[in-house]
């Protein structure tokens, strides 16, 4: 179970690294998206440089958890690659419903379910990247460590 | 040059042939370099998807300033006349899609054309078939556009898609890693998934 867990935590934070460095080479201002993840939790930063920073690893930090769940959810089973990517893209749509929907739809007093169509597509593939790419790291590490075991 | 017909010739050939390949070292990536082509896909497959907010349907308003600027400094004779005649139809202000016919739903063609690129890439589905896709939209930007800045922004853009034709950059933190075996191994029975797997 400890192994699993490790492992989904590792996959974790490297999906959430690339969630975050998407975050930063946005069209405008570098970073601009990042302190989002800040508006999530209602935290406010004046400084925005040091927001975007603290976005960044807030991001990774998000990751690391959605990792350690995706790991607990594979209990000590070796998994196929079906099941990591379908895993994973559950957990991606998951997150984007906590964090791009209810959370962002709470802390700026809108509806509950309310979106339009442009912040749906620029949050929901992205979210979903997130989850295929924790399941496909996730099923590399487990692959690793099976070819070492061996 | 010359073509030899005998029997020989044919065996001398062959030999040369085998002692040729036996020479040149086969060549395999390792999971770390095609791990980072997987990434190198998905940002590449993230610059298609961020082109797609400045010309947000349902009037693709954010495209009609390149295509008339792609009518005016196009490289190939007579493409500014076929868009003249296509996507500007019609059209009676330089500014904005008033009075145009056609430019709609040809618009909403580039649109999804340039989302199916960027969901085929980030996602690594079907990688190669959006590469193909990207390289030939690409390619179509560069004929309108390049002279219209920094010569090589397009022929980059066609470059980095040619790259992601040639290697199954999918096949690692994407969807084809599980459509590839899948599809190779339908595809020794029935004639469409061979044709899909070569898409992966």
């Amino acid at each position: 179970m400890v192994q699993t867990i490790r492992r989904g935590v590792v996959a974790g934070l490297l999906a959430g690294l690339l969630l975050a460095t998407l975050d930063f080479v946005t069209d405008g201002t570098p970073g601009r998206l990042l302190p989002e993840a800040l508006n999530w939790f209602g935290i406010t930063i004046a400084d925005p440089t040091i927001s975007r920073f603290a976005g960044f690893f807030l991001i990774i930090v998000l990751g690391g958890v959605f990792g350690l769940i995706f790991g607990a959810l594979q209990r000590e089973r070796i998994i196929t690659i079906s099941r990591a990517l379908l895993s994973g893209l559950a957990l991606g749509f998951v997150w984007w419903l906590v964090f791009d929907l209810l959370l962002a739809n709470i802390m700026s007093h809108h509806a509950l379910f309310s979106l339009d169509f442009g912040r749906f597509l620029s949050t929901f593939p992205i979210d979903l990247l997130f989850g295929v790419v924790l399941g496909a790291i996730y099923y590399q590490l487990q692959q690793q460590r099976a070819a070492v075991a061996l | 040059m010359s073509i030899s017909s005998s029997a020989g010739d044919r065996k001398r050939v062959a030999v040369t042939g085998a002692r040729e390949s036996s020479t040149t070292t086969p060549i395999t990536l390792s999971e770390r370099s095609i791990t980072g082509l997987a990434l190198i896909r998905i940002f590449v497959g993230y610059l298609w998807f961020q082109q797609l907010f400045w010309k947000l349907p349902p009037d693709f308003r954010g495209l009609y300033g390149y295509i008339v600027s792609e009518s005016q400094h196009t490289i190939i004779p007579g493409y500014g006349y076929i868009l003249q005649h296509t996507f500007l139809a019609g059209c009676t202000s330089m500014s904005t899609p008033a009075g145009c016919t056609a430019f709609v739903p040809l618009a909403a063609g580039v649109w999804a054309a340039e989302l199916l690129v960027a969901i085929s890439l980030m996602f690594g589905l079907f990688t190669r078939f959006g590469a193909i896709l990207a390289t030939i939209l690409s390619l179509q930007l560069y004929v309108g556009l390049a002279y219209t800045g920094w010569i090589w922004i397009y022929g980059q853009m066609v470059l980095l898609a040619l790259v992601l034709v040639a290697v199954p950059a999918g096949r690692r933190l994407g969807v084809d890693q599980w459509l590839a075996p899948r599809l190779q191994a339908a595809g020794q029975h029935h004639r469409i998934a061979r044709i899909a797997s070569w898409f992966v």
